[in-house]
């Protein structure tokens, strides 16, 4: 379960810098998960939603963006999803790939509520 | 109407900051941490007696023992004579930096030259998470099988030595050694891997040889 200590880590990083960029209000947290990391996003909503109570994310919203898992082969240079081809080419069926996405797990953007003309 | 505000950082940020800065007061310190992975099983707690045995009388020694409970292991490594403090988790299945860092304060640091993390028994999330250690090992043991790093790629790729325990019982067993060390270094080719059992003694004295020069390269630094 290290989904935990990575949703306390995001929400210490999230709560940091609306302090330093003073944003009171947070609408949505967005994160961005690769396929290939090892952060399994259900585990990770939960493990947000139950770590927030008391600060001031408790009323923000979680998206996640997943990240397609993608290689290039080093045989025949074919770029295919590593995890729906179980890491061989479909071309030639080689293992030998360079990854180049989706070992990502980012906090990619937040969504704030936009200053009114009030 | 929501406006958009890019942040674009690694959740690994905060802990690799904080492994970063710990390593350079290590550095300064002259002081070397080992950061020990394994699964459960592999032998870490045997391997670490022998290497105490190996080194004894020429540094002094330091050990922390992350379990998520009990205080087996530190008990074991106390009676070899060797001063050590257990780390509970509470359920985490690795350490990171910061927990590290209040280990080794807990730990003491200034009679020692060489401390050790064994690491939560799991060959997955410790190896996401630096821990701020000097150089990092880990142990596969023959009965876990050959396979190990075509599954667990990313613990083979963040360590700098691998020692394969439980040799003497190879005969008993379908593990192709050539074909792990194939796989292993196809992950990282610079991986120093050391066969040893810890049972027999047989490499032990490798392990600790390579131990005593990453030490000496360290504080030399």
């Amino acid at each position: 379960m290290h989904e935990m200590t990575l949703a306390i880590s995001a929400i210490k990083s999230v709560i940091e810098f609306a302090g330093d960029n003073g944003i009171d209000e947070i609408d949505t947290v967005v994160l961005e998960i690769g396929e290939l990391s090892l952060v399994v996003p259900q585990y990770m909503e939960d493990a947000f939603y139950a770590a927030v109570p008391g600060t001031m994310l408790e009323h923000t919203k979680l998206r996640m963006d997943i990240v397609p898992g993608n290689g290039v082969c080093r045989e025949c240079g074919r770029v295919y999803n590593i995890i729906e081809h179980r890491g061989r080419c479909p071309r030639c069926g080689s293992e030998s790939k360079d990854i180049l996405s989706g070992e990502e797990f980012n906090i990619k953007e937040l969504l704030v509520p936009e200053d009114g003309p009030d | 109407m929501l406006r958009t505000i890019e942040i674009k950082e690694s959740v690994f940020a905060d802990n690799n900051r904080e492994a970063a800065s710990l390593r350079a007061e290590l550095r300064e310190k002259g002081l070397f941490l080992l950061n020990l992975m394994s699964s459960p099983g592999s032998g870490k707690t045997t391997t670490l007696v022998r290497t105490l045995e190996a080194l004894r009388g020429e540094m002094r020694i330091g050990i922390m023992e992350a379990d998520i409970d009990s205080d087996v292991d530190a008990r074991t490594v106390q009676a070899a004579g060797a001063k050590a403090i257990q780390l509970h988790t509470g359920g985490m299945c690795h350490l990171t930096a910061g927990m590290t860092r209040q280990g080794l304060e807990a730990l003491g640091t200034e009679d020692i030259d060489l401390a050790i993390l064994e690491n939560v028994g799991n060959l997955v999330c410790p190896a996401e998470f630096d821990t701020g250690a000097s150089r990092s090992a880990m142990i596969l043991s023959v009965p876990e099988g050959d396979d190990k790093p075509l599954k667990y790629p990313l613990m083979f790729t963040v360590c700098d030595c691998l020692i394969v325990n439980k040799m003497d019982v190879l005969p008993y067993f379908d593990f192709d050694y050539d074909a792990m060390c194939e796989r292993a270094r196809k992950l990282n080719p610079g991986i120093e891997i050391i066969p040893i059992s810890a049972r027999t003694g047989e490499g032990v004295e490798k392990w600790a040889g390579w131990l005593r020069d990453q030490v000496r390269s360290w504080k030399e630094a």
